[in-house]
């Protein structure tokens, strides 16, 4: 379980103002929840993802993962970031390998666990490959056996299939939601993408334009199996309401800019 | 066949060259003193080979080189990646780097050689005060470069302190580190052969000012070709050792050429 209450985090620029990214964030997710964190670009919804993960001080408010207070990273909470920040010159396995060696996980076993996740994203056949030999869906594919193979409590999830083309990209939605349903994590997966947070998520929380707040909270709980879920009325009026929701604060953290 | 050309070409100016060279010394336009013909001055490598005299001038100015360079390394990678990281380091050694890069190190000679004296010990000190400069620099910018997700990534398995910069920033930044590398071993072999003229004995750049002394023409030129091979060798082999260890970058897939 996560509890956030009261968090406010200020940005300060390279030339010295200090701009607010996030305003008195309360939330709470429940135990092996989905849910997505949904806003316009630059509402601080990374912002708040990265102060989970312990990668950014908190300031003021508290974030609580399981009763303890967050101070810094830890492998109970596991990343995946936009831009797959694999390691380049780890093969795929030696990058999924990494993780099980800092955990300290015996040789043997670890060699055998590592094989196993990559199996599971798909990537059986490309252990000894370089990320600059992978295409976009596969670095993120070994990006997430990676992650997954730390066993974390929690998956946070920064915008992870934002730099996919769209044919990977639900390609991929589909088998994260597959990968969840077989062994359930709580997830905190940042996106701006209305239907992506629909599709995923058991909840969507749609965060207001700079300085970021919760502006609403919609339950959004579909039989995913259906394959044609995307064309049902209830599916299309859900991402037609909260669009609704996102278009006002979209529009107003487009004022003041040329474009 | 075009391939084959391509592969060719740098060698054909290198000939042409060779070629100019040779025919110009022996037009009779200068004297064999202000230029001698190629082929002998190549008689004379020869010879210097098998007297086994260019040998040990060649061991001792790579000796040197090689010392300063690797002691240049050695200090360069860990200051750079720590004024990379630490702000408190990086305010500390900025102004020397600042002051110290753009200066003649080379000026540094005549103080180095009265703390040092005139032995290997000053030469190979004269080495590292220029090689480490391009080191430290790539180092830092390497340092700095390294992308935050990375660091975060490795953090979160649970890497710190000393163990994320050696298993994280410095391999992050070794692309970098290694172009830093590569400036500074032909500046580590011109400041080996530099301090040898000025301050003489065995060595290339010895000899080529003992053949100057003795008004000996060949053995000057001699010195010349001596150290363009040399040069040639220890850039090509930097190259070969950067595409090894560098086979995870993008680049290893493109031809190698510094």
């Amino acid at each position: 379980m996560i509890q956030i209450e009261g968090v406010s985090h200020t940005y300060r620029t390279t030339d010295g103002r200090d701009i607010p990214a996030l305003e008195g964030v309360s939330l709470e997710v429940r135990e092996r929840e989905f849910i997505a964190l949904l806003g316009p670009s630059g509402c601080g919804k990374s912002t708040l993802l990265y102060l989970i993960g312990g990668f950014l001080p908190i300031a003021s408010g508290s974030v609580r993962v399981h009763g303890t207070p967050v101070t810094g990273p830890g492998p109970d909470r596991g990343v995946v970031f936009q831009h797959f920040a694999l390691f380049p010159w780890k093969t795929v396995l030696g990058n999924v390998l990494y993780g099980l060696e800092k955990l300290g996980v015996p040789r043997d076993v670890r060699e055998k666990r590592a094989r196993e996740f990559i199996d599971m994203v798909g990537l059986t056949g490309f252990e000894e490959s370089y990320p600059s030999h992978l295409s976009g869906g596969m670095k993120q594919r070994a990006a997430l056996a990676r992650t997954l193979a730390i066993d974390p409590k929690v998956l946070l999830m920064d915008e992870p299939f934002g730099a996919l083309d769209a044919q990977t990209r639900s390609l991929m939605q589909a088998e994260l939601l597959a990968i969840w349903h077989r062994s359930p994590k709580t997830v905190i997966f940042v996106t701006h993408d209305v239907q992506e947070a629909v599709y995923l998520a058991q909840r969507v929380f749609v965060m207001s334009a700079r300085p970021g707040k919760i502006k609403a909270v919609v339950e959004t709980s579909f039989e995913r199996s259906d394959p044609h879920i995307f064309k049902s009325k209830a599916f299309v009026d859900k991402v037609d309401e909260i669009w609704g929701l996102v278009r006002d604060e979209a529009m107003k953290a487009q004022k003041g800019r040329p474009f | 066949m075009a391939r084959l050309i391509w592969r060719v070409a740098p060698w054909a100016v290198v000939l042409a060259l060779a070629a100019a060279w040779e025919i110009f010394a022996a037009s009779g336009a200068v004297t064999p003193f202000m230029l001698p013909r190629l082929s002998v001055v190549l008689e004379r490598i020869r010879a210097d080979g098998a007297s086994g005299e260019l040998w040990q001038n060649l061991a001792y100015t790579l000796y040197r080189s090689f010392a300063g360079f690797f002691i240049a390394g050695a200090l360069g990678i860990p200051l750079g990646i720590l004024i990379g990281r630490n702000r408190a380091v990086r305010w500390l050694f900025d102004p020397l780097i600042s002051v110290g890069f753009p200066m003649p190190k080379i000026a540094f000679l005549p103080i180095v050689t009265l703390w040092l004296g005139f032995h290997d010990v000053s030469k190979i000190t004269m080495v590292v005060l220029d090689a480490s400069f391009p080191v430290v620099t790539a180092a830092i910018a390497g340092t700095m470069s390294v992308e935050r997700e990375l660091l975060w990534s490795a953090r979160n398995c649970g890497a710190r302190g000393a163990a994320l910069l050696r298993e994280v920033v410095l391999p992050a930044a070794l692309p970098q580190i290694f172009t830093g590398l590569q400036v500074a071993l032909p500046i580590a072999l011109i400041v080996a052969i530099v301090a040898e003229m000025k301050m003489g004995g065995v060595g290339l750049g010895g000899a080529m000012i003992t053949a100057t002394r003795f008004a000996d023409s060949p053995g000057v030129f001699a010195g010349i070709v001596e150290i363009a091979v040399a040069g040639y060798v220890l850039v090509k082999l930097m190259a070969v050792l950067r595409r090894r260890l560098l086979l995870w970058h993008p680049e290893a897939l493109a031809p190698a050429t510094v």
